[in-house]
């Protein structure tokens, strides 16, 4: 058997810290970071003197740097900083850094956030952020939109709606039996939502009539398919498992088994150009992180899965091998995702329901669900997936 | 108000020639491969002797939607409208709105560009459809 990866186990996640989740929260995203944050610290133990690295989850319309949370929380110094920028991708690369920069001694106790208020700060899933010009626009080469948004390929939504079109196609599931099957997850993880006191839409309840009569956005893709768009922030505070225990926490100290990143060509926000547009990611990344956990999917009890589209949930049990390829639109309808299936997946109601903190409130649903604490409790949950974008992730366990 | 393309040292060639009613792409002089977007370099064997072909502009629709709602403002007035991936003869994808009947919008269909100048030195591609759509086993993939 191959050496055991150094990371595996030797890091925790003993506590974390969250805002409020909603529309239009009072505060900046820079009082949200430092509200989550001083809550995780509480939650672990440490005071704010003790935290020496701090992990940026940089992606577009992240406003709080580093340096203005060092401000803001008053920290004596950091001997570690790092920021991670594209979107949902840098889930796993926030929480992999801090831990290896713990493991190579150069902090001790690292502070990870994630802060958005795109009620002030600009929406995801409008391409004319804080526009109010009426002139052209001239799109910039970077990034390729400059070759998609001129056709009108500008939003998240258009492209998750083509992988979707596409998925079909490849599988040969025709519009009515992918209605319904993105109709389930959205509808399960609405189920999972109005159990949840955290959720937005914890007093929404959805039908399935409901979610069929909703408009179109995209096609194939409805209003309900899409991720919530709010404020909120959540934050973590990371150190070795071995003082982790020896702190006053909050609840039990998490261990990270395994945190990846991935990048390859196209396999980015807005990629478009990925030679298979119904994979999420590489193999080799889910490869990678189960390898580095040492453990089999099999073995995972609860998975989280990035939700920017219902689709994703989809996709991402299909690319993380927890379901096999091409079989994910009809596992969901006919198995589910709920508490009686042989997967709870998004137990919290996921970016569509409980709220889009780019996937780190899929963190925190991973760890109440490793504590045994969650609204929507796996039994006996005792591994955890959280899947972000593009193949980066983390398993969680206890 | 248009959304309109920048045009950067390594695009304005595929631009330029876009408004002269000719879709190209960089070719490879040691590989041969054919790529789009603008690298640097060969995506492949890194070979710096790029230089531009025409493309023939004629190729399969790899993907698409039907956007219903304008996430730009620009857009208003053009949903509900087909936009999507085109696969070329020639090998590379490219982003493509779709002229004509949205319902004969299908993957697996042949399209072929029409060049529109949007202004007086920027033309776009979209790409009309090219005969009856393929036969799709019968799946009717209706709007």
């Amino acid at each position: 058997m191959a050496e055991a990866n150094p990371l595996r186990g030797r890091v925790s996640i003993a506590g974390y810290g969250e805002t409020a989740f909603g529309k239009k929260l009072p505060g900046t995203a820079w009082d949200l970071a430092v509200e989550a944050s001083l809550k995780a610290m509480q939650a672990a133990g440490v005071e704010p003197e003790e935290v020496d690295g701090i992990a940026r989850f940089c992606s577009p319309l992240e406003t709080v740097t580093t340096a203005a949370m060092v401000r803001g929380l008053g920290l004596r110094e950091l001997s570690f900083f790092t920021e991670c920028p594209l979107g949902g991708e840098a889930l796993g690369a926030v929480l992999g850094q801090a831990a290896s920069a713990i493991l190579a001694g150069q902090a001790s106790t690292v502070l990870v956030y994630r802060a958005l208020s795109q009620s002030k700060g600009g929406r995801f899933g409008r391409a004319d952020r804080g526009l109010s010009s009426t002139d052209d626009v001239v799109v910039p080469t970077e990034d390729n939109t400059a070759f998609a948004w001129p056709y009108g390929l500008v939003s998240p939504g258009n492209l998750f709606a083509m992988m979707v079109t596409r998925y079909m196609h490849e599988h040969h599931v025709t519009p009515d039996q992918m209605a319904h099957s993105l109709g389930s997850v959205t509808l399960a993880q609405r189920a999972y939502a109005n159990n949840n006191p955290r959720a937005m839409m914890r007093d929404r309840p959805l039908t399935m009539d409901a979610y069929l009569d909703a408009r179109m956005i995209s096609w194939p893709l409805r209003l309900f398919d899409l991720c919530l768009e709010n404020d909120g922030a959540v934050a973590f505070i990371l150190t070795s498992s071995e003082r982790a225990k020896r702190l006053d926490t909050d609840g039990q100290p998490i261990e990270i088994l395994a945190a990846t990143q991935s990048l390859a060509p196209y396999h980015e926000p807005f990629g478009i150009y990925t030679p298979d547009m119904t994979r999420l990611y590489p193999e080799a990344a889910t490869e990678r992180l189960y390898r580095n956990a040492g453990v089999t999917p099999e073995r995972v009890k609860v998975a989280e899965m990035y939700d920017a589209s219902s689709f994703m949930t989809v996709g991402s049990l299909e690319s993380f091998g927890l379901v096999p390829r091409g079989e994910g639109w009809r596992h969901v309808a006919e198995k589910g995702i709920g508490l009686d299936s042989p997967l709870p997946t998004n137990t919290h109601g996921g970016h569509l329901s409980e709220a889009y903190i780019h996937g780190m409130n899929a963190v925190t649903e991973a760890m109440r669900q490793l504590r045994g604490v969650a609204a929507n409790q796996v039994q006996g949950a005792d591994v955890a997936i959280v899947g972000g974008a593009s193949g980066t992730a983390v398993i969680l366990g206890v | 108000m248009k959304l309109l393309p920048e045009r950067s040292e390594l695009t304005r060639p595929y631009w330029d020639a876009l408004h002269e009613g000719r879709l190209v792409a960089q070719e490879c002089g040691d590989c041969g491969r054919v790529q789009h977007p603008p690298l640097p370099r060969c995506g492949s064997c890194h070979s710096a002797e790029l230089s531009w072909r025409d493309l023939a502009g004629t190729g399969t629709i790899y993907s698409y939607t039907i956007v219903h709602h304008a996430a730009h403002q620009a857009l208003a007035d053009k949903v509900p409208y087909a936009v999507g991936l085109v696969e070329l003869d020639e090998g590379p994808r490219v982003v493509a709105d779709f002229v004509g009947d949205l319902d004969a919008v299908l993957v697996g269909a042949r399209v072929e560009a029409s060049f529109e100048p949007v202004t007086e030195e920027i033309s776009l591609a979209h790409f009309v459809l090219a005969g009856p759509p393929p036969h799709d086993g019968g799946r009717a993939v209706a709007v």
